[in-house]
């Protein structure tokens, strides 16, 4: 930070940006800014997502009948392997990335992040991952799975050089992800303003903070199998094949896998903590167990890797430790989803865009939640492995969780990005349309997992209900798209013809609403005193700040009389 | 708004005073460092688990003999480094001890191929068998951090003889630093486990 003259305490807080360079093609290849960064990221998801989608839709259309033959068996193989690789590596992962990008240093009052041309790099990398998967249309897809099982993924099962082309795409964007995860680290551990220590730090951050963590130790287990795999593709190695062990890439695998199954929830996390409490006019319940909760979640959230691997076949005490851990796992995510649940309580809800889809969220993170602890029990899984019924639970939480926490943070954050409020009527229209379409999708899939229909097949015979079903799932599916689309139109128009902001058209009281909206490049150019969670409500109640209010509990642990009504 | 805030300046400490020691570069390395630490072990540990069920060639073919010898210039190259930082005020000492300790670097490299090439020729080759997969995915991934470092080490080397080596360059000397410590700690786990070690 500059020295600030000391005429400048007559100005306001923090003067709107008063110009800036042109925003043309080189300016975007080179910017180093935070900001930009993160709405790079952001671009990137929703490029990626669109085309992710349109591969759903596809797949959704050749399921819509039983025999269908819209795709052939081998180019279906191909479309479902490029959705789920789009989807979790450059969809959902570079979404959250931006938003921890533009959110993090904002909230923690720094100008920008630690290593700034690190960041850049790191994005670029990304986005050059990406090209390098659609690349691979030329020589032939990958057609193996987003989990490519060994020995499927050997060059005897999978000849052409798309696994190649998906295995290096894989390589590039996890570069780009562990180097913005090593950025987050350093900048939240040394820029947070003066007097933020760690449990003052919002609770976005907090979770972008320790999902860096899970980063750092998840991916390079990806990239470890990466390597390996490539050394027998390419150089005839013995890794997982030929005498070798294909049962290693699943461990390695899962290894990253699962705590990105985490690392894809925890950002989201952190928008529905920073959502629910403002539009509820409450301060979150339990910051600091919404908070901790987190670390046990990175932590266990290795321990439970082997879940994926029930059907294997490993011993009985094996299988016992993961499920037992699996069950464990539930309770600091059950923590979270109560505490929200109680910042709901008795507050003064408004039903604003963002918080529908939070309130979505809730219930449909939950329920996805419900049914993956229902696999810990073994006989559970043995029966429903490889069918619809993981279809469902995996898209519960990545879709119903993850999509829903990205639109509710979109929703509320835009008006920070752009300056413009977005359309409230469309917003609601689309969220609709969301809602319907994406539990007309994936709920019936739970019934037809359990009927016994298996993932994975590029068509299925006319057995009672299987037809209806995925008629309803299909039809779902294209009002899900519809509405994202809306979504998608809201975002465009609005950024000319929404409403004018303002800095904080939330009343929200963390640090990154007391600049202007956008933020000028150097976000801040003075910061308030940061005594609590909630900075910006000890500046405007001088004489109710958080830090200065008794505890809610007396000596004896109970609730004082007066804390019992008390609202915001 | 009724509190008067207080100006960012200061309520940030200017960048130049440091509260921890460590540059911001040191810590970023480490962070980095922390994501090797897990990729050579599991690809280690591959190796470990697979050999049980190797043919034909195995640790046998290799060489710890002379692989010490090079090993120990690798190592070496540690305590020069060190001095390297330590004698930071003499521009031309320093600058010469930074391209010993690449050269030292690149002898050890130098080392590593010659061994590869006589374990070839023996008929060990990456596609024999279980052990000389992993022995050469992760000695290989070594010499490349190894190659990679003593690059970095001659861009310090004439950043010092330039003077442009500074304090304001302190993440890039403070990360360097602990990278090659590293890259030679993790020689002395391969060098035990591949070369010594018999398995389990």
């Amino acid at each position: 930070m500059t020295t600030v003259p000391p005429e400048a305490a007559a100005q306001p807080l923090n003067p709107p940006a008063t110009h800036a360079p042109p925003r043309n093609f080189t300016y975007w290849l080179s910017t180093t800014n935070h900001k930009d960064i993160g709405i790079l990221y952001l671009g990137l998801g929703a490029l990626f997502f669109l085309i992710g989608g349109v591969e759903a839709l596809v797949m959704r259309l050749q399921l819509a009948v039983p025999g269908n033959t819209l795709l052939r068996g081998e180019t279906y193989n191909e479309f479902f392997t490029l959705h789920g690789t789009t989807m979790i590596f450059l969809a959902v992962m570079p979404m959250l990335l931006g938003f921890s990008n533009y959110l993090v240093p904002l909230q923690i009052g720094a100008k920008d992040m630690a290593f700034p041309r690190l960041n850049a790099f790191g994005f670029w990398l990304s986005a050059l991952g990406g090209l390098t998967l659609y690349l691979s249309l030329l020589e032939g897809p990958p057609s193996m799975g987003w989990f490519a099982y060994a020995p499927l993924n050997e060059r005897p099962f999978s000849m052409s050089l798309g696994t190649d082309f998906w295995a290096a795409a894989l390589l590039l964007t996890g570069t780009g992800t562990t180097l913005t995860a090593i950025n987050i680290i350093v900048t939240a551990s040394r820029y947070r303003a003066v007097g933020m220590g760690l449990w003052k730090m919002p609770l976005f951050s907090w979770m972008a903070y320790v999902n860096s963590f899970i980063i750092v130790f998840a991916f390079p287990a990806l990239n470890a199998a990466l390597i390996m795999l490539e050394v027998d593709r390419v150089l005839s190695g013995h890794f997982f094949s030929h005498g070798g062990s294909p049962v290693l890439w699943q461990h390695y695998f899962w290894l990253f896998g699962h705590p990105e199954v985490y690392i894809m929830i925890l950002p989201a996390w952190g928008i529905i903590s920073e959502v629910i409490p403002v539009f509820s006019r409450k301060p979150i319940f339990g910051y600091e167990f919404v908070a901790g909760s987190t670390l046990a979640i990175a932590v266990l959230s290795f321990a439970v890797y082997a879940h994926h691997m029930f059907a294997v076949g490993f011993a009985r005490p094996v299988n016992l430790a993961f499920a037992a851990s699996t069950m464990l796992i539930a309770v600091p995510t059950g923590i979270k989803v109560t505490n929200w649940v109680a910042t709901l309580w008795k507050g003064s809800i408004r039903f604003t865009v963002p918080m529908l889809y939070a309130l979505a969220f809730i219930l449909q993170f939950t329920f996805g939640g419900i049914t993956g602890v229902s696999f810990a029990v073994l006989p559970i899984d043995w029966q429903v492995t490889d069918t619809y019924y993981v279809v469902a639970h995996l898209h519960y939480v990545l879709m119903g969780g993850t999509l829903f926490a990205l639109l509710s943070g979109l929703h509320f954050y835009y008006p920070k990005m752009t300056g413009r409020m977005l359309s409230d009527a469309l917003g609601k229209l689309a969220f609709w349309m969301i809602v319907l379409g994406f539990n007309g999708v994936f709920l019936v899939q739970h019934v037809l997992g359990l009927m016994g229909m298996p993932r994975r097949v590029y068509t299925y015979p006319d057995l009672p209900g299987w037809g209806a079903l995925n008629m309803i799932s299909t039809v779902g599916a294209f009002v899900l798209g519809l509405g994202l689309l809306l979504t998608l139109i809201n975002l465009v128009v609005s950024r000319r013809l929404g409403r004018v902001a303002g800095d904080n058209p939330w009343q929200a009281w963390t640090l990154e609403w007391l600049t202007s909206s956008p933020p000028p490049k150097s976000n801040f150019s003075r910061l308030p005193p940061v005594h609590s969670s909630r900075p910006l409500w000890d500046l405007q109640h001088p004489h109710d700040p958080d830090h200065k209010r008794p505890r809610r509990h007396d000596k004896g642990g109970h609730i004082r009389e007066e804390e019992k009504e008390h609202h915001q | 708004m009724t509190a008067s805030p207080v100006p960012a300046s200061e309520t940030q400490p200017p960048e130049h005073i440091d509260r921890n020691r460590q540059s911001n570069g040191f810590w970023g390395m480490a962070a980095f460092l922390a994501t090797d630490v897990v990729m050579f072990t599991l690809l280690l540990v591959a190796n470990i688990y697979l050999r049980r069920y190797s043919h034909g060639p195995g640790q046998a073919s290799l060489d710890p003999g002379t692989t010490f010898w090079y090993s120990l210039g690798l190592w070496a190259s540690s305590g020069v480094l060190i001095l390297a930082e330590r004698l930071r005020r003499q521009t031309e000492l320093s600058g010469l001890l930074y391209l010993l300790t690449a050269g030292l670097g690149l002898v050890f490299v130098y080392g590593q191929v010659k061994e590869y090439l006589r374990l070839t020729h023996l008929g060990a080759r990456v596609d024999v068998n279980l052990f000389y997969t992993g022995f050469y995915t992760v000695t290989g991934l070594h010499g490349l951090h190894v190659l990679v470092g003593a690059l970095a080490l001659i861009v310090a080397a004439v950043l010092r003889f330039g003077g442009r080596l500074g304090e304001r360059r302190s993440g890039f000397t403070g990360g360097l630093g602990l990278y090659w410590h590293f890259v030679d700690g993790v020689w002395a786990v391969l060098f035990a486990v591949l070369y010594l070690w018999s398995g389990p």
